[in-house]
């Protein structure tokens, strides 16, 4: 099925692994303009396919592997991708989105997107190139590293690989291209139950647009607006996401022993300025990202990709680890193995606090983390006590109590950022559809303290403002951009400025923006322009695909996937009792004394969806899903 | 003694982690900071300031007073990950 609009190849794949079939999956214009692509088309493309509860390592479960329209046609830090599937996590929809090339790749060999289904009866892995489809046996590969099996792999080609975690079934697996990981809800571990070790693409195709020079104008004033913005063009280069530690302690929201405290004593020796100094050697990126924020740091003389700061809270603080040389080499075997570093590290200071509270005796203790690697390991094999800590921290402690401070939500570890010191971030992680994801929750902490200083405590106007970062980051996303794109939003003005009587104004307006956000919402049409200093997006998308894009439209799409998402996880037995987070964060205040510091979760979720327009029960409305567009799917 | 501790890009420009000052106010302390390694003002007045676990504008701004034994935090203005 060809396309007119720019951006696209026009072309979806379906790869059938039971019976080899392959085939074109029906995907239109239409669809297009109402999806866009990446996590947004693959909402649509599951919602479609899966309408009952499944189990997610069954030959029932299905992977789709999609790009955005902007990906491979030079628009800055679009070289992602996105993979979604049911979790066996959560064993709801997830998401899990890289940066490695194999978007770009795949768009090279002429399709937008993958869809896999069924289930391999023998170990294999799949080489796309362009119209040649070919299932290989695995059977050299089958045991070895995500770096040893790229390596085999070899050639200029995009791929797409599980490692020993996603073998053996471990329910947080990754899935790696290059040194990249779709890291989070267990992806790793479906691909593995498929019995698919790899995928390559390659072709010569290149991703034609709708106006060649007006795309090179708005990618030279993107890239410049880029540049020039304190984050992305100097914070994300120089620190990476590892700079954003030390302001996480000074906010208490850097997750420590089991999130038991919001702050860690040797928070510095773990920090991004610790890291730049004493081990960085240069820093890198995605393909046509100027940012460059991925660290290059060298373990055991060879140089491999340093940690993000999840990993380092996660695998520091949450473990009251302070030596920053173990995670290094953790963040590099874990990688290897091919598992998420959150909620491996989280998972394993639950265990932490189990044995400690004599409910589990495991010999492993918060501080005492010399023999990590060996564990790691066990997990990746399932071996000892690896083998129950490879079902997260949801199972553990179904199996071993201690519920209260197993740290998830919806089975999905939280990642570093404590919100109890960032309510809002705490509503997002409870109502995220891929379970406690910081990103899918609308990353409010940006607001709450790392990018503005939003009163963190407040829950004014807090539901309005997580659906609208909600929304915005699943359209980016779905338009095929990094989510750091996404700091535009914050002037440099502001940014440059955090003591300015005009940036204490803004922090303090927030609160009351709840009611503009709601009127916005209901009314799309008064966002009907670009404002490419807030949005660069809009203006590439409009160039790129030939679509007419405005902010209204775009952040309409961003909301038709996030209930699409929704809709999916309620048709499957998703209520709201599922939006909660454990009783540590609801009840324990962070602050002995300071009543604010709880997420009031209940308070928080009713506001949040009264703005969605959801009922009390959180489920999307008829009313809602027409004005999306989504009225066949309201029964 | 106020202890003065830099981080982000303060920190990677000037090169020092952290420092002892003697200061009354955080206005006296940037002035102390600006001599002491001959940096723009609008250096220091770009980052976040944090007084002994608080911002100092939940405090009273530049005018905050300090008293020995105070730890003063200079953080990056804007971060994320």
């Amino acid at each position: 099925m060809s396309t007119s609009l720019g951006g696209y190849m026009g072309k979806v794949l379906r790869l059938d692994l039971t019976t080899r079939e392959v085939s074109e999956y029906p995907w239109s214009d239409e669809d297009r303009k109402l999806y866009l692509g990446g996590k947004i088309m693959a909402a649509r493309i599951l919602y479609d396919k899966i309408k009952t509860k499944i189990d997610p390592l069954s030959s029932d479960n299905v992977m789709v592997i999609s790009t955005g329209p902007l990906t491979g046609t030079g628009a800055p830090s679009s070289g992602r991708f996105n993979i979604s599937t049911v979790s066996p996590l959560t064993g709801l929809i997830t998401s899990s989105n890289c940066g490695g090339n194999f978007g770009l790749f795949l768009k090279k060999a002429g399709y937008d997107a993958l869809i896999l289904e069924g289930k391999s009866e023998e170990q294999i892995w799949i080489e796309i190139a362009e119209d040649n489809i070919t299932f290989h046996s695995a059977g050299e590969l089958w045991g070895k590293t995500t770096g040893e099996t790229q390596e085999h792999l070899g050639g200029k080609t995009g791929k797409l690989v599980i490692g020993p975690a996603g073998e053996n079934l471990v329910l947080y697996a990754s899935i790696f291209s290059e040194e990249r990981a779709a890291g989070r809800a267990g992806v790793g571990a479906v691909m593995g139950s498929k019995n698919l070790k790899a995928i390559t693409a390659t072709g010569t195709k290149s991703v034609e647009v709708s106006n060649r020079e007006r795309v090179k104008a708005v990618n030279k004033q993107w890239v410049a607006q880029l540049k020039r913005h304190p984050f992305t063009g100097v914070q994300l280069p120089k620190l990476g996401t590892a700079g954003l530690l030390s302001s996480m302690h000074a906010r208490r929201m850097l997750a420590t022993r089991n999130y038991k405290y919001g702050q860690f004593k040797d928070f510095e020796n773990v920090s991004g300025e610790v890291l730049a100094e004493k081990h960085l050697v240069k820093n890198v990126g995605c393909v046509s990202c100027t940012m460059q924020c991925a660290r290059q740091v060298r373990v055991d003389g060879k140089l491999v990709k340093g940690p993000e700061v999840e990993t380092l809270g996660i695998l520091g603080p949450n473990l009251e680890n302070g030596n920053l040389e173990l995670i290094l080499k953790w963040n590099y075997l874990l990688d290897e193995l091919g598992m998420d570093t959150i909620t491996c590290g989280s998972t394993i200071a639950f265990a932490m606090e189990l044995n400690e509270k004599g409910l589990w005796d495991n010999g492993l203790e918060f501080g005492k983390v010399d023999s990590l690697s060996e564990v790691f390991e066990n997990i990746a094999h399932r071996r000892g006590i690896g083998n129950i800590l490879a079902d997260g921290s949801k199972r553990v402690s179904e199996r071993f109590g201690g519920k209260e401070f197993a740290i998830h939500s919806k089975g999905l570890e939280l990642a570093a950022y404590e919100p109890r010191a960032a309510v809002g971030q705490g509503l997002g992680y409870a109502v995220s559809n891929r379970g406690g994801c910081h990103l899918n929750g609308g990353y409010f902490v940006v607001m709450e303290g790392l990018g503005l200083s939003m009163d963190p405590y407040t829950t004014k106007s807090k539901g309005a403002l997580v659906m609208m970062f909600q929304d915005i980051m699943e359209a980016v996303s779905a338009g095929g951009s990094c989510l750091f794109t996404t700091y535009s939003m914050i002037p440099a003005a502001l940014a440059l400025k955090p003591n300015s009587r005009l940036t204490r104004l803004a922090n303090k307006l927030m609160k009351y923006s709840g009611g503009i956000i709601n009127i916005v919402n209901k009314f799309p049409g008064l966002l009907s322009v670009n404002v490419p200093a807030l949005f660069p997006h809009t203006l590439a998308i409009d160039a790129v695909t030939g679509m007419k894009m405005n902010m209204g439209k775009f952040k309409k799409i961003g909301e038709r996937g996030y209930n699409l998402e929704r809709l999916f996880n309620v048709r499957i037995g998703l209520t709201a009792k599922d939006d909660d987070l454990p009783k540590r964060l609801k009840e324990e205040e962070q602050v002995p004394g300071n009543k604010l510091t709880v997420v009031p979760i209940e308070k928080l979720k009713q506001k949040y969806y009264k703005a969605r327009g959801w009922s009390k029960d959180g489920r999307p409305t008829a009313s809602k899903l027409a004005a999306l567009g989504l009225s066949r799917d309201a029964k | 003694m106020i202890k003065v501790r830099f981080f982000g890009m303060l920190r990677l420009a000037l090169k020092v982690s952290s420092v002892e000052v003697e200061a009354e106010s955080i206005k006296k302390l940037l002035e102390e900071l600006q001599k002491m390694y001959n940096i723009d003002s609008e250096l220091l007045k770009g980052t976040v300031i944090f007084v002994n676990d608080k911002n100092m504008n939940e405090l009273q701004g530049y005018k905050t007073r300090l008293t020995a034994g105070d730890t003063v935090m200079f953080l990056s203005p804007v971060s994320g990950g």
